[in-house]
């Protein structure tokens, strides 16, 4: 039956032109060094723990908090067609898991449309929803992180 | 036991019977001769449903038809749209980046 629309109830798109060419731009999404400078919030190194740009390969990076704690992202790519599209599982430690990221990467003149799709499993729905709480608190972490930013 | 919309659309067979009920009510009947599973276990699913107040029974003349409720479908889009703005944050910090390794290249050349 219906499959779409129960993906796209799940599925949060976003949209961007970037003004570089794709060559520059699927190199910056791609690099781990380049990875480590934006993955984090503006101005915070990420730790590259694995990357492994190949299908099947595996990517985790790490960014320490100013609590201390540490915040996990990992996750293994599925498919990969260079210059185009990736697709990877992803998992966020302590806030979201099992989704599914897909970055899709077009020519738009001398600039570079960019896709992105955050794919959200349904039953990840239910666990998240007892620790909206949680969430709640990790997003003031982010917010604190941001301020603390702003004054370095 | 604790139900709520999340847990509705958790099972594919119960996405199925929101995707059926959207079209129009149907009696659990109907509702079972369209699955391959057996009409207990749509009667579980539509139970469900409606301990998570997606469906409601309704009596029609002799027949119970069941009917969606559609407003709470729609807390799953807004839970959805929770996380966009950190993402729209990280998509920033990438074009942000994006900007200087860009201008450092135009530099290089420039150099040359």
């Amino acid at each position: 039956m219906n499959q779409t629309s129960d993906i796209e109830r799940r599925t949060l798109t976003l949209n961007r032109l970037f003004d570089a060419p794709r060559d520059l731009v699927w190199a910056a999404w791609t690099e781990s060094e380049h990875i480590a400078h934006w993955w984090g919030p503006a101005g915070m190194k990420t730790k590259i723990k694995k990357h492994d740009f190949t299908e099947g390969g595996e990517w985790e990076y790490t960014l320490q908090m100013p609590n201390g704690q540490d915040f996990i992202s990992y996750g293994t790519y599925s498919k990969i067609t260079p210059r185009e599209r990736i697709e990877t599982t992803a998992n966020f430690i302590p806030m979201t898991e099992g989704v599914t990221l897909i970055a899709l990467f077009e020519d738009d003149g001398d600039q570079t449309a960019f896709t992105f799709k955050v794919i959200h499993p349904t039953e990840a729905y239910c666990k998240q929803q007892e620790e909206m709480g949680f969430y709640n608190g990790w997003g003031s972490v982010f917010e604190g992180l941001n301020t603390y930013l702003g004054t370095i | 036991m604790r139900r709520d919309v999340f847990q509705a659309i958790a099972d594919p067979i119960r996405r199925d019977i929101i995707d059926l009920l959207a079209d129009a009510p149907r009696t659990v009947n109907e509702v079972a001769d369209r699955f391959d599973v057996s009409r207990p276990a749509i009667s579980k699913h539509i139970k469900i449903l409606t301990e998570c107040g997606l469906v409601q029974m309704m009596q029609k003349g002799r027949e119970r038809h069941c009917v969606i409720i559609p407003q709470e479908l729609s807390r799953v889009s807004q839970w959805v749209s929770q996380h966009r703005p950190l993402w729209e944050q990280k998509l920033d910090t990438f074009e942000a980046y994006l900007k200087e390794i860009k201008s450092k290249t135009n530099n290089d050349e420039s150099d040359k």
